[in-house]
């Protein structure tokens, strides 16, 4: 069997796994550090699908959402932070 | 594989609409439109999937938190 194919079975199950944190997640921080895996973990995903489908456009997906999803846990990074400083 | 990531969505999307703190419901919406990115990816369409990455994932989630900063809540406390 093909080891791309395996790696993707194995990062498909871990996502399945981090997504179960952020829906049950009692506290924000536990959503929001759940969201930051999930992310890094479809990151890496989406560049296994296109090693297995030979597409290089496909890589130009997970470039630009690794981009702009930084910016958009960075922003609510920076909203948690500066919510406990003010408590 | 897509009905199982449609039910997802399902699930998230009923966890935006029902949270009790805003920013759990706009950490929802982050989650499903990263899940919606793996949708149209699976079908073919990255342009599409492109789109939906730098819109959704991130200037909504920046747009939404920066009105979070912004308003308060109805009870007047500073969210």
């Amino acid at each position: 069997m093909d080891p791309v194919k395996i790696l993707i079975y194995i990062f498909s199950a871990t996502t399945a796994l981090s997504m179960v944190r952020v829906v049950l997640g009692p506290t924000v921080a536990d959503r929001m550090v759940g969201l930051t895996v999930v992310a890094s973990q479809v990151l890496g995903l989406l560049v296994l699908i296109a090693v297995d489908r030979k597409l290089t456009f496909y890589l130009d997906v997970a470039l630009v959402y690794d981009i702009f999803g930084f910016i958009g846990i960075l922003a609510i990074t920076r909203y948690v932070g500066n919510r406990e400083a003010h408590l | 594989m897509i009905e199982l990531l449609l039910s997802i969505q399902l699930i998230i999307a009923v966890l935006a609409v029902t949270a009790r703190k805003e920013l759990a419901g706009v950490l929802a919406l982050g989650l499903f439109s990263l899940v919606s990115t793996v949708l149209f990816y699976l079908m073919e369409a990255p342009d599409v999937a492109l789109t939906e990455a730098a819109v959704g994932a991130g200037v909504t989630t920046l747009i939404f938190v920066w009105v979070l900063r912004h308003t308060r809540s109805v009870s007047g406390r500073v969210r």
